[in-house]
């Protein structure tokens, strides 16, 4: 049956010639989208860097650590209150987020697994991949900070609905690697079945998981939309997770980016760095896991 | 493959405990989906009453005469969205080709890290570069949009795609080597029949990241109100940038035209999930079929 | 320097809001979410009595919120601001759902949406006024003038030539080249788009044709930017355009910028000092609400318009209520003397006065 379409797509007849300048030609084109692949990113790296590390690193570590100055137009550091508010925001959605994406993967994959109820579960975890960000924010607004006020909090609930489904889909195809022998064998020795999955299964699959997870943390450190509606606008540090208006810096650098004065766009430049450093770094980490669970097997 | 035990038996108390654990949380996804069906559904009345079926085939969206009609909008979104995907996947078929089919060992690696890279840009500098940098050699427009969007999906049609083609039997490969075929051909020949269908869920779930992105489109699309036209470089809108634009000095009906141009995005969204999803179960079950 | 190390160590303890309370430096400030009502007043890190206000709106007024609240906070230890901006419209919102302690609006609540707003009545203070400035990119013609039928014409593209004779008869003698005009407006709802289509409306006599609100129907052949920022950028970038920009961010991207005719007849620069004379010719109703649009008076600038503070009447948190009078009180008074600095006009006096006595009803 495969051979099919193999005789019709290989035309022997043809010069020879002619079918290796086609092949020429198909790797030339796969080569120039790699570049092409490249090029926005070089483009955007040289943007970002040549424009934020100016600011970033001025007096360094001040951009780091001073609070965000209150009036906008004037220039200086800093992003501090507004890194603090990334990390707690991103950080309390990944507390929320990551358990309960990896119970939820063990249901689908080690209880569900081809039940009705599982099937939807699956479908509707992809379908919430798909719900649009700014639909989250609002989501979030009308159900949580309508009631509670502005919050890291309420800005971590609508990354965490954005993060969950995203774990609940690496942590499964993770599960899926795990060879059955280890689940049997874990059986065979009397266990049960929360502790094969707890003690055998997902230390087998964690580092994967790990990694999948760091990828959602990164993507979700960069959303502006839905922190918008929920986290409020505070130029100073505040630690509080639930507790007052928090900033973060995708709002940063959007609300600096729409600004006439050129300080404020400066410091949107130096924010864009930052934050890209932080998910860089992030990535970074999560490649590390992987790689060194590819050089365990 | 066949597991030797009844793995889904019930055991103990904690047993128990923990696999309701798990159910709950798999729940939670359920839950949190109804509620956002729910709540912005309710709030999206105001002005479905008050619009009626004009709501979606008005093309005319005027809060000061409070006429909301969201085809416009749609036709942004799709638009975009599809301008987006012609960049985009010539592209990324190009890169996950190269690295799965052309590329030396010792660059597979390197490259597949440059394409995650990519994916986390967070989308927020794509537009600050979008409109700093972009916007102002090509205007803002559906184009400038469809050009930013491209680049964010990329790496996500790109590893996918990679995935799929990944899964292509060797000996399909190496029938296609045997009859003398170029490794052009061999991809023609066996790769691309083979990945079809996975390629094609790969692309809807592009499509379905490129529709609902907000800020970076907000930024470099142009803002015009009820604007359907085929000008790649006329401006125009898509539903999350309206809602993104509009939300700051919207009163009530306003907001709740804007909450129902979300509604009307979700259901967008989880019509192309559907398809997407179907498609490459489809693919799948082929895929098996023939192995077996 | 103290704030250094602790935010240090609060970058290095992560889930810094949990981890203090543990610590019990910081008594219920995670247990408890901000009720409803109010948000609560909050101790920070360095003990009792700090009380946070939250508040959002208007982005006409937020340069003057920047500056008096650096001001004043540096002044009051125990309190801090955090104005967010985001549109008159969700600041309007935002108060009516008890999400912020106090909102800054360019134009009124409608009865409809005060109805339902949760803390009762609200009192407006004004807190400034403010030039629209007309401003363009036009090589050779330095001071461009413009009649209020004429710029409705422009906006609306009826006139899209800059030697058109409307244009030509309001600049006698100007060298006005034969050049298409690009009219740029705003991307985003905001007050200024709502402001300067309500002066077109009212002024031009009837050459204004696309209404007035805080979204317009713009014809498609015009360009959007974002932001006051962003209309400055497409107007700086292009040859032959002309957009509608607040005066600071105006000066701020040294766009030129027309004289407008007012009401008297004359052509006048949108200043600081115009937009105060404006002030002098507006009829202020007992509620303290007003427009500057289109004043009377032979200095009036005419595209003058106004931005308030909204806050409910009573606040059941008497230290947010004190608070929160005391920056009111500040906005009125020694704020208002930076204003001309930042391109807006202080309040007349016979307003300042009045919004002086209005403090007296607000609780606390």
């Amino acid at each position: 049956m495969s051979l099919a379409p193999v005789t019709s797509a290989i035309d022997l007849a043809a010069k020879p010639s002619w079918r290796s300048v086609k092949n020429s030609i198909a790797s030339g084109l796969m080569a120039a989208a790699v570049l092409a692949v490249a090029t926005p990113l070089v483009l955007v790296l040289a943007s970002v860097i040549a424009k934020g590390a100016g600011v970033a690193f001025h007096d360094f570590p001040d951009f780091f650590t001073e609070t965000v100055p209150i009036v906008s137009r004037r220039a200086g550091p800093g992003m501090g209150p507004a890194i603090l508010g990334t990390l707690l925001v991103t950080g309390v959605a990944t507390l929320i987020a990551v358990p309960l994406g990896i119970l939820g993967a063990i249901y689908l994959h080690e209880y569900g697994a081809r039940q009705r109820f599982a099937r939807i579960v699956r479908f509707m975890a992809m379908v919430m991949t798909g719900v649009p960000s700014v639909v989250m924010g609002l989501f979030v607004y009308v159900t949580w900070t309508l009631t509670f006020g502005y919050s890291a909090f309420g800005g971590a609930l609508a990354l965490a609905c954005l993060m969950l489904p995203v774990v609940i889909g690496t942590t499964e195809q993770m599960l899926k690697l795990v060879p059955d022998h280890l689940r049997e064998a874990s059986f065979a020795l009397g266990a049960g079945k929360a502790r094969t999955i707890l003690s055998i299964v997902v230390p087998a699959a964690l580092p994967g998981i790990v990694s999948g997870a760091l990828l959602a943390v990164a993507r979700a450190a960069g959303e502006t939309a839905p922190l918008m509606f929920a986290v409020g606008a505070a130029t100073a540090y505040n630690g509080h997770v639930f507790g007052g208006a928090n900033t973060a810096l995708s709002v940063q650098i959007f609300g600096n980016a729409t600004s006439s004065f050129a300080a404020a766009q400066d410091r949107a430049w130096g924010a864009a760095l930052t934050l890209l450093m932080l998910t860089f770094l992030v990535t970074l980490v999560a490649r590390i896991v992987t790689a060194r669970v590819q050089s365990k097997r | 493959m066949a597991r030797a035990l009844d793995l889904r038996g019930r055991g103990d108390g904690a047993d128990r405990a923990f696999r309701g654990l798990a159910v709950g949380a798999a729940t939670v996804v359920l839950v949190v989906l109804g509620l956002i069906a729910a709540t912005m559904t309710r709030r999206a009345l105001p002005v479905l009453e008050h619009m009626g079926p004009g709501f979606f085939t008005s093309t005319r969206w005027s809060p000061a005469d409070e006429e909301f009609g969201a085809l416009p909008f749609v036709w942004g979104t799709l638009y975009t969205a599809a301008i987006a995907i012609v960049i985009a996947v010539p592209v990324s078929l190009g890169v996950a080709l190269f690295i799965t089919q052309l590329a030396p060992q010792r660059l597979k690696r390197p490259l597949v890290y440059l394409v995650d890279l990519l994916a986390v840009v967070p989308s927020v500098v794509f537009g600050l570069w979008g409109i700093l940098v972009l916007s102002p050699h090509l205007g803002r427009s559906f184009l400038t949009a469809g050009i930013i969007l491209a680049i964010m999906i990329i790496p996500i049609i790109t590893s996918l795609s990679r995935e799929v083609i990944e899964t292509t039997p060797q000996p399909e490969k190496e029938a296609a080597y045997g009859l003398g075929a170029t490794r052009w051909e061999m991809i023609l020949a066996s790769v691309w029949p083979h990945s079809k269908g996975g390629l094609v869920g790969a692309v809807m779930l592009g499509l379905g990241r490129a529709m609902g992105e907000t800020i970076a489109a907000a930024l470099v699309i142009g803002s015009a109100l009820g604007q359907i036209t085929v000008d790649p470089l006329a401006p125009g809108n898509s539903m999350p940038a309206v809602i993104a634009n509009e939300w700051g000095e919207a009163d009530e009906l306003h907001k709740s035209a804007l909450i129902a141009l979300a509604v009307l995005l979700f259901i967008i969204t989880i019509i192309v999930n559907l398809v997407a999803s179907s498609i490459v179960r489809r693919s799948m079950a082929r895929t098996a079929g023939r192995r077996t | 320097m103290t704030q250094k190390m602790s935010v240090l160590l609060c970058l290095a303890l992560a889930a810094c809001g949990s981890k203090k309370d543990a610590a019990g430096t910081d008594p219920g400030s995670s247990a408890t979410p901000a009720t409803p009502g109010s948000a609560t007043p909050r101790a920070g890190g360095g003990g009792g009595g700090n009380v946070d206000l939250d508040a959002s709106g208007s982005t006409f007024q937020k340069t003057y919120q920047e500056s008096a609240i650096e001001a004043f906070t540096k002044a009051h230890n125990g309190i801090k601001i955090n104005y967010g901006g985001g549109g008159s419209g969700k600041g309007r919102q935002d108060l009516s759902d008890l999400v912020v302690d106090f909102a800054g609006t360019d134009s009124l609540f409608k009865d409809a949406d005060l109805a339902k707003a949760k803390g009762g009545a609200v009192l407006y203070f004004p807190v400034l006024l403010g030039p629209i400035t007309l401003a363009y990119n036009l090589d050779g013609v330095d001071k461009l003038q413009l009649s209020p039928a004429t710029a409705a014409k422009i906006f609306d593209r009826e006139i899209k030539r800059w030697n058109d004779p409307a244009i030509a008869a309001d600049n006698p003698g100007a060298k006005l080249p034969d050049a298409d005009i690009v009219v740029a407006h705003r991307a985003d709802g905001s007050g200024t788009t709502d402001n300067f289509t309500k002066y077109l409306d009212k002024a031009s006599g009837g050459a204004w044709k696309l209404k007035s609100g805080s979204t317009v129907e713009w014809p498609a052949d015009t360009q959007a930017g974002q932001g006051n920022a962003g209309v400055a950028q497409i107007v700086k970038s292009t040859k032959g355009a002309i957009g509608y920009v607040d005066l600071s961010d105006a000066k701020a991207s040294a766009l030129h910028y027309a004289n407008v005719k007012n009401q008297a007849g004359k052509f006048i620069e949108p200043t600081a000092a115009s937009a105060s004379a404006a002030g002098d010719g507006i009829d202020v109703k007992d509620d303290l609400t007003f427009s500057a649009l289109d004043a009377k008076g032979d200095a009036a600038y005419p595209i003058t318009y106004q931005s308030w503070v909204v806050v409910y009447a009573k606040t059941n948190k008497a230290e947010h209520a004190a608070a929160l009078k005391q920056y009111l009180q500040y906005l009125l008074t020694d704020g208002q003397k930076m204003l001309p600095e930042l391109d807006f006009a202080p309040l007349p006096k016979s307003l300042q006065d009045k919004a002086i006595a209005q403090l007296g009803k607000l609780a606390g």
